[in-house]
């Protein structure tokens, strides 16, 4: 067994592409459930509303692949609206109920045969990113040269991935973390321990909570770009409930309410589960078994980690709600 | 092993252990279940392969695809080139796995004329189907070929309609049925339980377990839905009851139900497997014509025994002390309390039910359709849109708003909605009656305050 | 302005506007619904009913300007709901009202308080998990800074935060709440809270206040000073409408007292008149017991 290996994957990955998508992500997930306490839970769907905004434009629409920035943000900021509109004036659940499903419909409309023609069915699209290659390439990544040190060496077009990912990282959590500093984030923080007080005070809760609900979505929807632009790809099932729930753990494992938190929850949550994975299929070369029933075998091992990274949302929440670097007294949730 | 019983230890502090120690439990608990459940081992072929699988998408009496494999259809795959690489014949799951030099693009070609009588690939599926290099994601590259009906009778208009309401109904019953515990709990709790749906699966689960291990359905469904209520206890007992001792508020309760929900899902697919199974029992029944619907015995029985426990829910709910009790706390917890009902014991009794009815209607769905690692979650969205229609945390208000999205959302294909997103009219029932009336038909306005 | 800090003699002066006050309603019939010289609030026909209850029926409704009235009555009264819905948190089944002057029905709560009408609620709404200093700048209204756009551009607030960064220490030096400042307001005691909140409510500039029950809860040290705060609006020029049970604040600084039973308007008066009110004391007791209320503390 080589332990070795799996490590130095875990540890790719922790800073690999997925995480960079997912710290976005999470980063967007944090303005709203975080600071504000909305109960995103459709995440998914603002990351294939970018998603399909940049896969759309070359292969649907023939126009540059830069026009789907402006696209993507369109579809989102719809998509929150959509959202929003029904559900902020009620409790907390009926936001959640509706973005759930609301991801979930967004994820059956792309995929489904009726639209093939608008968003390519379950193949998805492909064919798009060149021109976002281009720019790689132009500024001196030769896409197939290795550039790096040690283990730390990536393929010029990962490189430049990883490059424009982590830049949005950046770009997007100094912007949280000044918002949250500004009057404009203290209305935030208020609105989820009291909307009532704050409503009080003479400001329209529902207008600052569509802000927080569409500005996290379009943070997601950038984080779906990346996602979109880095893979070269985009398939419907990449949207599914289980992404939504893969930046929440994260998010919850960093500790919400922290924009730190929100980069490196994913980040670990990501790297954690590359290592258990890649640990498990070390380990389970050839089925277990116990007498002739066979606990585990290879095709498993993915579901399984699933199950277990479920398990460590619960456990997180019921033991360590701050997650890593939350603050306890400033805690989310226990709000409303 | 663990034992796969649910054990009521008494320690009555630690309530961490015993979380824990339920979690393992429960772990035991469908470890010894799959144990009996052993899914046959999957062929796993080195290198790079291309799997073609063709699915027959007929559809069955009831009007819906349930993709039983088609065997003996002869399969080719040529390279870009135009070289055959092979041509097999799909084995008795309808696969046919054909194992290709390298990740690059080939032409998947079927030969019509082997498919079964009566049989013709479905008006989406072209005869042959490009694989590009980029789309093996995995070393295995899957390409489905759906077949349907070469010609189809024609139903006439009053019996489309007819059957679609008829399967509407039962889908209407299925959905009340497992919508009342998620209901009832809201209204108690306060808790939206995002894990409700797997106590669905649950249900089916258990049942299609017992069922494989050779006990007839009929023997096997009250034990499902027995195991139910015990699921629904346990969840209570060693996990909801305690978080609600310990302060945890409702918003981290619902990401824990998402959770959970993920993990139990998972779970199942672990143990069961990605593909859909049916029960052994009244499969394959043809189905006989009342007036202008087709309707199998098995679903007939299905409708009116769900009508049946349905309209016992509601008697029971109405004018047993219990019911009443029940009412009362979902109503208002606080002088529920106050006049003497133990809610802590309505709550538990609630969850109990809750189970039991979310695993009937799992048992139920399983012998509608099939039995499904997911099929739950599918339905999830259903409830929740029935439970809002119907006025979030009213019993009576999940039976009639469970009853009429299912109804709605299986005739909104008579309006051209299309099979595939049979969902999506739920989502604006939805966003609707939250726009116009966020109580929902039965639910009163909250007072503010 | 009044130095907080001295101690109140028993039978104070009465200030200017103290004595103003009383002088306009003086002239005033102690009946249900009295109409007053110079209303800022005046609410007619308001009813709103759960499920069949009716909680609030009121007739006619007004409150005088810089005055400080007292709204009373028994628990269950409906004095909290008739806050709500004048403060648009709740909607009347049926009714209108206006404040100074301008229609208010079917205003939503935030546009309530931007117009200069203000609440606290029964339950202190202090923000536990912001600082005190936090919690006050939340309340500044027309703050260029919540705007989202201008949220990433400091330059574009910082000099109003600084306006209203100072606004906020100058009124929690004035509520004795400046040690602690820069502490979670989750840490303050209940009573500090009450004051936290009526702070916080004056930095939105209000010209009416509308307090519920401040005095619950609080414990008597602190009671004087809330009185002396309380008065301290109706010399800054403010209106003060309060629901209160503490009548021994009430008989103190109110200028009229509004009573509420059964959600109606059952009567209205000076403070003296109201202790000797025998519909008032029916209210309360349930029979005429022929004592004075007020002296009664019920």
């Amino acid at each position: 067994m080589d332990i070795g290996a799996v490590l130095e994957n875990a540890i790719l990955q922790f800073i690999g592409l997925n995480a960079c998508y997912y710290a976005i992500a999470a980063i967007g997930l944090n303005v709203q459930f975080g600071y504000t306490g909305l109960l995103n839970f459709g995440q998914a769907g603002f990351m294939a509303a970018g998603a399909y905004g940049v896969g759309m434009t070359v292969s649907i629409m023939s126009i540059s692949v830069w026009w789907g920035i402006g696209l993507g943000l369109l579809y989102s900021v719809a998509l929150g609206l959509l959202m929003g509109a029904p559900t902020l004036r009620l409790r907390a659940d009926y936001l959640a109920i509706v973005t759930i499903a609301s991801a979930e419909i967004v994820r059956l409309v792309v995929r489904s045969v009726k639209f093939k023609g608008q968003f390519g069915g379950t193949d998805g699209l492909r064919n798009f990113a060149q021109a976002f290659q281009q720019v790689g390439i132009d500024l001196g990544l030769q896409p197939a040269q290795d550039y790096g040190w040690w283990i730390f060496t990536f393929s010029g077009r990962n490189l430049w991935n990883l490059i424009v990912g982590w830049s949005l990282v950046a770009i997007f959590g100094v912007i949280v973390w000044r918002l949250m500093k500004s009057p404009w984030g203290r209305v935030l923080k208020a609105i989820r321990e009291d909307e009532d007080a704050v409503r009080s005070l003479g400001k329209s809760v529902f207008s600052y909570k569509m802000q927080a609900l569409v500005f996290g979505g379009v943070i997601g929807a950038f984080a779906g770009m990346m996602l979109a632009l880095g893979n070269a790809s985009v398939q419907p099932d990449n949207f599914s409930r289980d992404l939504t729930f893969f930046v929440l753990t994260g998010l919850v494992l960093g500790g919400v309410a922290k924009v730190t938190g929100s980069i490196v929850g994913p980040m670990l949550f990501w790297g954690f589960y590359s290592f258990l994975d890649g640990l498990l299929r070390e380990l389970v070369d050839k089925p277990v078994r116990i007498g002739d029933f066979t606990l585990l075998q290879s095709t498993d091992i993915g579901v399984v980690v699933f199950m277990i990274m479920g398990i460590l949302l619960v456990l997180l929440m019921v033991y360590r709600p701050q997650g890593l670097f939350g603050n306890r007294k400033e805690m989310a949730f226990e709000g409303r | 092993m663990t034992q796969p019983v649910v054990g009521t230890s008494n320690h009555p502090t630690c309530g961490r252990r015993i979380v824990i120690v339920a979690f393992g439990l429960f772990l035991g608990l469908f470890g010894a279940l799959g144990a009996l459940l052993t899914p046959p081992g999957m062929a796993s072929a080195e290198g790079e392969s291309i799997q073609v699988q063709v699915k027959d998408q007929r559809r069955t009496a009831s009007g819906r695809a349930d993709n039983q494999p088609v065997a003996g259809v002869s399969v080719t795959v040529v390279d870009a080139s135009g070289v055959e690489i092979a041509s097999v014949v799909t084995d008795e799951n309808g696969v046919a796995l054909v194992a290709v030099p390298a990740k690059a693009d080939y032409v998947v070609k079927i030969d019509v004329d082997t498919l079964p009588d009566g049989l013709a690939l479905s008006a989406d599926t072209p005869a042959e189907q490009t694989v590009t290099q980029d789309s093996f994601v995995t070393s295995k590259r899957i390409v489905n070929f759906f077949t349907g009906e070469s010609q189809s009778e024609e139903l006439s208009d009053a019996e489309r309609i007819s059957q679609r309401f008829a399967d509407g109904i039962r889908l209407g019953l299925i959905i009340a049925m497992c919508s009342v515990g998620l209901s009832l709990i809201f209204g108690t709790t306060g808790l939206t339980n995002f894990a409700h749906g797997e106590m669905v699966t649950f249900g089916a689960m258990i049942a299609y377990f017992l069922n494989d291990r050779g006990i007839h359905i009929l023997l096997a469904a009250p034990i499902a839905i027995a195991a139910g209520g015990l699921f629904g206890y346990s969840l209570d007992r060693f996990g909801f009851a305690r978080f609600r001792a310990r302060g945890i508020g409702l918003i981290s309760q619902m990401v824990i139900t998402l959770g959970m929900s993920i993990a139990l899902k998972n779970l199942f697919l672990w143990r069961f497997g990605g593909r859909d199974k049916p029960y052994l029992d009244y499969t394959n029944q043809v189905g006989s014509k009342i007036g202008p619907i087709t309707i199998t015995q098995r679903d007939l029985i299905v409708t009116i025994l769900a009508a049946v426990v349905l309209v016992s829910v509601a008697l029971t709910l109405q004018y047993t002390r219990l019911g009443k009790a029940t009412r009362a706390v979902s109503d208002n917890i606080d002088l529920a309390s106050s006049t003497g009902i133990d809610s802590a014991k309505v709550i538990r009794l609630i969850w109990i039910v809750g189970g039991a009815l979310a695993a009937m209607g799992g048992v139920f769905r399983g012998l509608d359709e099939q039995v499904s690692w997911d099929m739950g979650t599918s339905l999830l969205f259903l409830m929740f849109a029935g439970i809002t229609l119907g006025g979030l945390g009213s019993a009576y208000g999940a039976l009639v708003g469970g009853f009429v999205v299912g109804l709605l959302v299986e005739t909104s294909t008579l309006v051209g909605v299309p099979t595939e997103l049979k969902a999506a009219p739920a989502l604006v029932i939805l966003i609707l009656i939250l726009l116009v009336r966020p109580q929902g038909i039965l639910g009163r306005a909250q007072r503010v305050g | 302005m009044k130095d907080a800090d001295t101690p109140v003699p028993e039978q104070r002066e009465l200030t200017e506007a103290a004595q103003q006050a009383r002088a306009a309603l003086a002239s005033v019939d102690a009946v249900p619904g009295a109409p007053k010289p110079d209303p800022i609030l005046v609410a007619h026909g308001i009813r709103r009913s759960f499920g069949g209850i009716v909680a609030v029926d009121v007739d006619r409704f007004e409150v005088q300007r810089g005055s400080i009235t007292a709204l009373i009555g028994p628990n269950g009264a409906g004095k909290t709901t008739f806050f709500n819905l004048l403060t648009g948190f709740d909607k009347p089944s049926t009714g209108a009202w206006s404040f100074d002057g301008t229609p208010m029905d079917g205003v939503p709560p935030h546009r309530t308080a931007a117009r200069g009408m203000v609440r606290t609620f029964q339950l202190t709404k202090s923000l536990t998990k912001l600082p005190v200093i936090e919690n006050m700048k939340l309340g500044a209204t027309g703050q260029r800074g919540e705007k989202w756009w201008n949220g990433l551009f400091p330059w574009r607030w910082t000099a109003q935060e600084a306006e209203i960064e100072a606004r906020a220490d100058e009124l929690l030096r004035r509520f004795k709440l400046d040690h602690m400042r820069d502490e979670y307001a989750g840490a303050l005691s209940g009573g500090q809270r009450k004051l936290l909140e009526m702070a916080r409510a004056l930095m939105t500039d209000p010209t009416l206040v509308m307090l519920d029950e401040p005095m619950a809860g609080v414990n008597p040290a602190l009671k004087q000073s809330l009185n002396q705060h309380v008065r301290g609006l109706r010399d800054l020029g403010m209106t003060v409408l309060f629901v209160e049970h503490d009548m021994d604040m009430v008989h103190d600084i109110s200028d009229w007292v509004i009573v509420m039973a059964e959600g109606r308007v059952i009567a209205e008066g000076t403070p003296d008149d109201i202790s000797t009110n025998t519909a008032v004391i029916d209210a309360y007791l349930g029979t005429h017991q022929g004592r004075s209320l007020l002296e009664d503390e019920l």
